[in-house]
């Protein structure tokens, strides 16, 4: 194979890696429902759902308060805990979102 | 014959058939227009001409060092419902490749290692990160890296987010500090 194409084909190969507009990042959004309860969904910016995805409610003393997994329709719902506690939307190292019970709101 | 053969062109008309073929000089000038950018970017991604657009120097994080820089001296792009993201690159040091596990970045100290922000991902000499910044991000928030070790240690730093990115300061400032 001649060098040449390659040569060419490097630089436009990595052009197009680095748009971060095609990446999927992360997202997360927590809503309070009926019944004192939390209503959150999960998911990813290029549209897809996040079934299966752990979605953990931890205490500002990092205890874990309520252990979960998204069910099929990428929601969770869950009784608002006492206290301070934050959100975490942990589909991997590196891919979480964190939802401060300040940001959730009252219902 | 056809009418159209004996209706008198105008001057116009005669302009426009002589020259018409010559708008291909233009599909030649155009793209010659877009070809300082095109070649600057060519040379960033290849990584000619450093790790971004702005160097953010060597940072010391435990007994690691790290390079950090600013991918484009820019304002957070939005990406759809998941928010604004800031692209940030890093360079390990030499000796550290071997030693780090994975590098993460987040705005504020991260509360656990699990929650310690986005990671950095690619080949250590240039990996590359998307930063999330919420719009409510105060101006004087730091930037935390935490770097975990093989052996199971923790380090982390922090540099002010306006050291960081001026212009991701200066796109917070204009969304009224919500």
């Amino acid at each position: 194979m001649k060098p040449t194409p390659r040569r060419l084909l490097v630089p436009l190969l990595l052009l197009g890696a680095a748009s971060p507009a095609l990446a999927h990042n992360p997202m997360c959004e927590c809503k309070p429902v009926d019944g004192g309860q939390i209503e959150c969904t999960g998911g990813f910016s290029d549209g897809s759902g996040a079934p299966g995805v752990t979605l953990d409610v931890i205490g500002y003393n990092e205890e874990i308060l309520v252990p979960g997994k998204l069910g099929e329709n990428s929601k969770l719902t869950f009784k608002r805990p006492d206290g301070e506690f934050y959100v975490l939307f942990d589909a991997g190292p590196g891919h979480v979102v964190e939802i401060d019970y300040a940001d959730i709101g009252e219902p | 014959m056809s009418k159209a053969a004996v209706a008198p062109a105008s001057p116009l008309s005669r302009w426009w058939h002589k020259w018409r073929f010559h708008l291909n000089i233009l599909l030649l000038l155009i793209p010659l227009g877009f070809m300082p950018k095109y070649f600057a970017d060519a040379a960033m991604f290849r990584g000619d001409s450093g790790l971004g657009e702005r160097d953010l120097g060597t940072i010391q994080v435990g007994p690691w060092q790290v390079q950090l820089a600013e991918l484009r001296d820019e304002a957070p792009r939005a990406d759809g419902p998941a928010g604004h993201f800031k692209a940030f690159n890093a360079a390990l040091c030499n000796t550290c490749i071997n030693e780090v596990k994975a590098a993460y970045l987040r705005i504020g100290k991260p509360r656990s290692l699990r929650a310690a922000g986005t990671i950095f991902f690619g080949p250590p000499y240039r990996m590359a990160t998307n930063l999330p910044i919420p719009s409510k991000t105060k101006a004087d928030a730091e930037i935390w890296i935490t770097l975990e070790g093989w052996d199971g240690s923790m380090h982390q730093a922090s540099i002010p987010l306006a050291k960081a990115s001026p212009a991701t300061l200066a796109w917070l400032n204009k969304q009224g500090g919500k």
